[in-house]
């Protein structure tokens, strides 16, 4: 039986790991590669290098940031952010990325999924989705929260499904960066219409947040930044807690 | 000691370059010529890619693969690299190296690819590492015909499926040590101290 997963979240913005509130207000958290090797050490499952570079001369430190990490990190790595075609995933490929997260591309072009899928695999590929409640529902949102779409979040992921994604990234931005707890009922909606594993993202405050975002919303893994890299808790606090609850996990104690 | 990685395209080398590096003594090198490949002390076919272009890099140097393997050239295939020491893969087209009879399939199985970490049992592969938990990023397996060459095995979903091959001083894992954190990197020293001692 696979076990449910702890994924850490690194933003990278030119090279230095920072954490915003609610997609805005940065602040430099660190190195990432050292960063990425802590939490390694301290246990997680996997790591995510999400860029937010906003200028292309940010941008270019990337690479060379993903393959520093990829030479001294033993555990899959994921970076996403301004990935816009087949060849900006090779690069990130070759460069020693396990998998790249697609948001706003696929939004604008959704062959792009397929395209991934067919030349580098399935397992490769993450639907990122950035959602904002709207009444009953949930609309996708681009460009890092800012754009709205018609798309609703549920169906969106079940066609990122069916056009070739092995995975989908499900980011509540009402709840990012609020540390009151994973949008429950979207990350159920969305585990319910999709066969590919499902990572819950935006809102830990607490390891019982991330209990519940695996338990009550059913994810496959669970996505965390600020609570660790401000020492709120730790990757084996977390997974004491969710051990404890009964959840099958990677055991490194 | 010589290790050498058969690059056949579209590869992601970093993390099983340096996990192998971790060694004593160990010199590693990527070749992408398959006849080249088999002049070392230890070959490595790593876990990229789909079945029917891998076999389309290796048909040149195949036989003479097979010739090293024979004779006792230690070799650890890794994912796709495990498969491609089989005879054929219902993925694509083209000769796995045959050194272990069965054919490879697909996970039955409605989460496919496996994505995730997943438990190895019973695993007796090495004497030097155990395996427990273990990282995979597969849809396919390996259907072997002579169980006794299994020494571990998993389950994903109700499918249980070789996790670790083994027959001489020829490894196959379907899951990525590389990626398999501290555990993972000791099974790749641990091999490469055994197989070369």
């Amino acid at each position: 039986m696979l076990t449910r997963r702890l994924i850490v979240c690194l933003d990278v913005k030119g090279g230095r790991v920072v954490k915003g509130v609610r997609f805005e207000g940065l602040r430099d958290v660190g190195d990432p590669v050292e960063l990425a090797l802590r939490y390694e050490r301290e246990g997680a499952d996997e790591v995510t290098f999400l860029d937010i570079s906003a200028s292309n001369e940010e941008r270019q430190t990337l690479w060379d940031l993903v393959q520093r990490t990829a030479e001294r990190l033993f555990i899959p790595l994921t970076v996403g952010g301004g990935v816009r075609t087949v060849a900006d995933v090779g690069r990130a490929l070759r460069s020693g990325a396990d998998k790249v997260s697609i948001n706003s591309a696929a939004v604008a072009r959704p062959e792009l999924l397929t395209e991934c899928a067919e030349r580098f695999g399935a397992q490769c590929v993450v639907a990122s989705i950035d959602a904002r409640r709207d009444g009953e529902r949930w609309r996708v949102h681009t460009h890092g929260g800012r754009k709205a779409t018609d798309l609703d979040a549920v169906a969106w992921a079940r066609e990122c499904v069916t056009r070739g994604a092995g995975e989908v990234l499900l980011t509540s931005i009402d709840q990012d960066g609020a540390r009151t707890g994973y949008d429950l009922a979207l990350t159920r909606a969305v585990v319910d219409a999709v066969d590919v594993p499902v990572i819950a993202s935006g809102g830990a405050g607490s390891a019982e947040h991330v209990r519940d975002g695996l338990t009550r919303g059913g994810a496959d893994a669970a996505l965390v930044a600020g609570i660790l890299h401000d020492g709120l808790t730790t990757v084996g606090s977390i997974k004491s807690l969710l051990l404890a609850s009964g959840l099958p996990i990677r055991s490194t104690t | 000691m010589r290790v050498t990685l058969f690059d056949y395209g579209a590869g992601n080398l970093h993390s099983l370059a340096k996990a192998l590096a971790t060694a004593e003594g160990a010199e590693v090198r990527v070749e992408e010529d398959p006849l080249r490949a088999v002049d070392t002390d230890v070959l490595v076919l790593p876990g990229v890619g789909a079945f029917g272009a891998a076999a389309t890099r290796l048909a040149p140097g195949r036989e003479a693969m097979r010739a090293a393997l024979a004779r006792g050239l230690p070799c650890l295939g890794i994912c796709l690299g495990m498969q491609l020491l089989f005879e054929s893969s219902e993925e694509g087209p083209g000769d796995g190296l045959g050194y272990f009879s069965g054919r490879v399939t697909r996970l039955r199985a409605r989460r496919v690819p496996q994505m995730g970490w997943n438990r190895v049992e019973a695993d007796t592969t090495l004497t030097s590492a155990r395996l427990e938990t273990v990282y995979y990023a597969n849809s396919f397996v390996c259907r072997v015909e002579d169980a006794s060459v299994v020494t571990g095995w998993s389950t994903h979903e109700d499918d249980r499926f070789a996790a670790v091959v083994r027959r001489g001083r020829v490894v196959g894992v379907q899951f990525h040590p590389e990626k398999s954190s501290a555990p993972g990197v000791a099974f790749v020293r641990g091999f490469l101290r055994e197989v070369t001692s």
